[in-house]
C-alpha cells in the first residue's frame, strides 16, 4: 500500500520554487509566526501565511487560487521578519500571483487599471485634479509644477511592458 | 552641496502633489540640489505581482538611466526606494536575470548598470544634511505638540536589504521630528501597515488597518502624525473621512504630514509652499498652536 501523492501538481510546485528562490518554501515547518505577524490576518482572520505556504507544498495550487485570497496579501513584509526559516511568505504569495496570472486568472480590476496605465502612460494612474481644503480644484499646472513626460516613448520599451503587462487588460 | 536625481514615482507626481512641493521647496533650502529626473516613470512595485519580471526591468531601467547620469537616487515613496535597492539585489545575485533583463534593455538603446545609490528621504535629512543644521534653521520650533512618527512598512521592511531605517525603528525620523522642537514617542505597532496595497483587494479591509494605527496614535497621547511615503499618506489623510465613515467612528480624526511639511514650517516656509492646502486632515489644529493661518 502506497500514500497518494498525485495531489501534488509537481510541475506547478516547481514554477513557484523558482519564482521564490532564493526563499525556500520546502523548509516551513508551520510554526505560524508568519500568521501571528502577518497584517492582513489581523483584519482578515481567514487569511494565513503558514496555511498558503503548507498548502503550496501540497500542490493544492488551484484550490487556494480558486479562493481568491493571495490577493489579500498587505505585503508589509513582517511575515519574512519573522520566518525563522527564510521562507519569506510573502514571496512565496507573490510567485503565486505570477502564477496565477499566467494561468489566466484575473488580478482585482484596481490591478488591470494600474497595468493598462503603466503601459499605456508609464505610471499607474494619470495625473488627476485634487481638491483642496477651500474646495478648489488643483491640477500639476496650477500648482506650478512642471508636466509630466511619457518616460516611455521608445517603441521597444512599449513592448516589452505590453509583453509583461498586456495580457491581464487586455 | 549634494545633488540627487529627483525620483518621484507614480503617486507622487498623479496626485500626492503636496509631497513633491514640500520636497522642492525645502530640499533646495537645507543645501539638496535637485535634478529633475522625468523619464523614470513608475518603478513597476505594484505590478509585482502581476509579473516579477516585468517589475525587475522596469527597476532596472531606472536604475541604468540614473547611472547613465552620474547621479545618485533620492526616492521619495517608500515603495520606489524599496523596488529600487531590491532590484540592486536581486541583479547582483542572479547572473541569468541579469543578462535577461540586459537584453530586454538594449533593444531600447539601455545599457544595463545598476551601479548607482539609492537614498529616501529620511536619510537624506538624517544622513547629508544632518539634525544639527536642521536645529540650527528651526525658527518656528513645533514645541509641545507630540508627533507620531509613522515610517511605513517599507521604510523597515525587507531588512535583507539596506533600509533607510536600519534599526527596524523609526529612530532617524523621531531625531529629526525632535530637531523641529516637537515630542516623540512610542505607541504599538509603530512599524505597522497602513493597508494601502489592500485597496485593490477590499478597501474595507484596508480601512480598517489604518483606523487601527489612528487609534493607536491618538490612545498614546498624540496630537498630529507624519510620514514620508505616499502610500501611506493616501490612507491616513487623503481617505481618513472615508475611514471615518465607514467605521462610523468620529474619533478618527488626527492631522497628518509629510515630514518635508514639518521642516518646511519649522524652518519658517508658508504653508502654501509646503501644499498644506491638499492635506485633507485637520492640519489646522497643529497650524494653530504655531500661530500660523494656513491660507497666509
Amino acid at each position: 500500500m502506497s500514500l497518494d501523492v498525485k495531489l501534488i501538481d509537481k510541475k506547478v510546485l516547481k514554477d513557484v520554487i523558482e519564482l521564490v528562490k532564493p526563499h525556500t518554501p520546502q523548509y516551513c515547518y508551520q510554526c505560524a509566526k508568519c500568521t501571528s505577524a502577518c497584517s492582513t490576518s489581523k483584519v482578515l482572520p481567514e487569511y494565513k501565511p503558514h496555511l498558503i505556504v503548507a498548502l503550496t507544498r501540497l500542490g493544492l495550487i488551484k484550490e487556494l487560487l480558486n479562493s481568491g485570497i493571495i490577493w489579500a496579501c498587505s505585503e508589509c513584509w513582517k511575515c519574512a521578519e519573522y520566518c525563522p526559516q527564510d521562507v519569506a511568505p510573502v514571496e512565496v504569495v507573490i510567485a503565486l500571483k505570477n502564477l496565477a496570472i499566467s494561468m489566466g486568472y484575473k488580478p482585482p480590476e484596481d490591478l488591470r487599471v494600474m497595468a493598462k496605465n503603466v503601459v499605456e502612460l508609464g505610471y499607474i494612474s494619470p495625473p488627476i485634479e485634487v481638491l483642496s481644503k477651500e474646495f478648489e480644484m488643483y491640477s500639476r499646472a496650477t500648482l506650478g509644477l512642471p508636466q509630466l513626460i511619457k518616460p516611455y516613448i521608445n517603441v521597444e520599451a512599449v513592448n516589452n511592458l505590453k509583453k509583461f503587462f498586456g495580457g491581464v487588460y487586455e | 552641496m549634494s545633488k540627487f536625481l529627483l525620483f518621484l514615482g507614480c503617486t507622487i507626481p498623479t496626485k500626492q502633489y503636496a509631497y513633491e512641493i514640500s520636497v522642492r521647496n525645502v530640499l533646495p533650502r537645507l543645501g539638496i540640489e535637485l535634478v529633475d529626473f522625468p523619464e523614470a516613470g513608475c518603478c513597476g512595485f505594484p505590478l509585482k505581482g502581476i509579473n516579477k519580471k516585468g517589475w525587475v526591468y522596469m527597476s532596472a531601467r531606472i536604475l541604468s538611466l540614473a547611472a547613465k547620469k552620474g547621479l545618485p537616487i533620492l526616492a521619495l515613496c517608500n515603495g520606489c526606494d524599496t523596488s529600487l535597492r531590491k532590484v540592486k539585489d536581486m541583479l547582483k545575485h542572479d547572473e541569468v536575470l541579469k543578462d535577461e533583463i540586459a537584453e530586454l534593455l538594449s533593444r531600447e538603446g539601455v545599457k544595463l548598470n545598476f551601479n548607482v545609490d539609492v537614498y529616501h528621504t529620511i536619510e537624506v535629512l538624517h544622513d547629508f544634511i544632518g539634525v544639527e543644521k536642521i536645529k540650527n534653521l528651526v525658527v518656528r520650533p513645533l514645541k509641545g505638540i507630540k508627533i507620531a512618527s509613522y515610517p511605513g512598512c517599507h521604510m523597515l521592511r525587507p531588512s535583507d536589504i539596506p533600509r533607510p531605517e536600519p534599526s527596524g525603528e523609526p529612530k532617524k525620523f523621531d531625531a529629526i521630528l525632535s530637531a523641529l522642537g516637537a515630542e516623540v514617542g512610542y505607541y504599538p505597532d509603530k512599524g505597522g501597515c497602513c493597508g494601502a496595497t489592500m485597496l485593490p483587494y477590499s478597501p474595507k479591509h484596508a480601512f480598517r488597518l489604518t483606523a487601527a494605527k489612528i487609534r493607536n496614535m491618538k490612545d498614546f497621547g498624540f496630537q498630529a502624525t507624519t510620514t514620508s511615503c505616499p502610500y501611506c499618506m493616501e490612507m491616513l489623510d487623503s481617505k481618513q473621512e472615508a475611514i471615518r465613515a465607514e467605521l462610523g467612528d468620529d474619533t478618527l480624526s488626527i492631522p497628518v504630514f509629510y515630514i518635508t511639511q514639518l521642516v518646511g514650517l519649522a524652518i519658517g516656509l508658508k504653508p502654501k509652499e509646503l501644499g498644506l492646502n491638499l492635506n485633507l486632515s485637520p492640519v489646522e489644529e497643529v497650524l494653530e498652536r504655531l500661530g500660523v493661518s494656513l491660507y497666509e
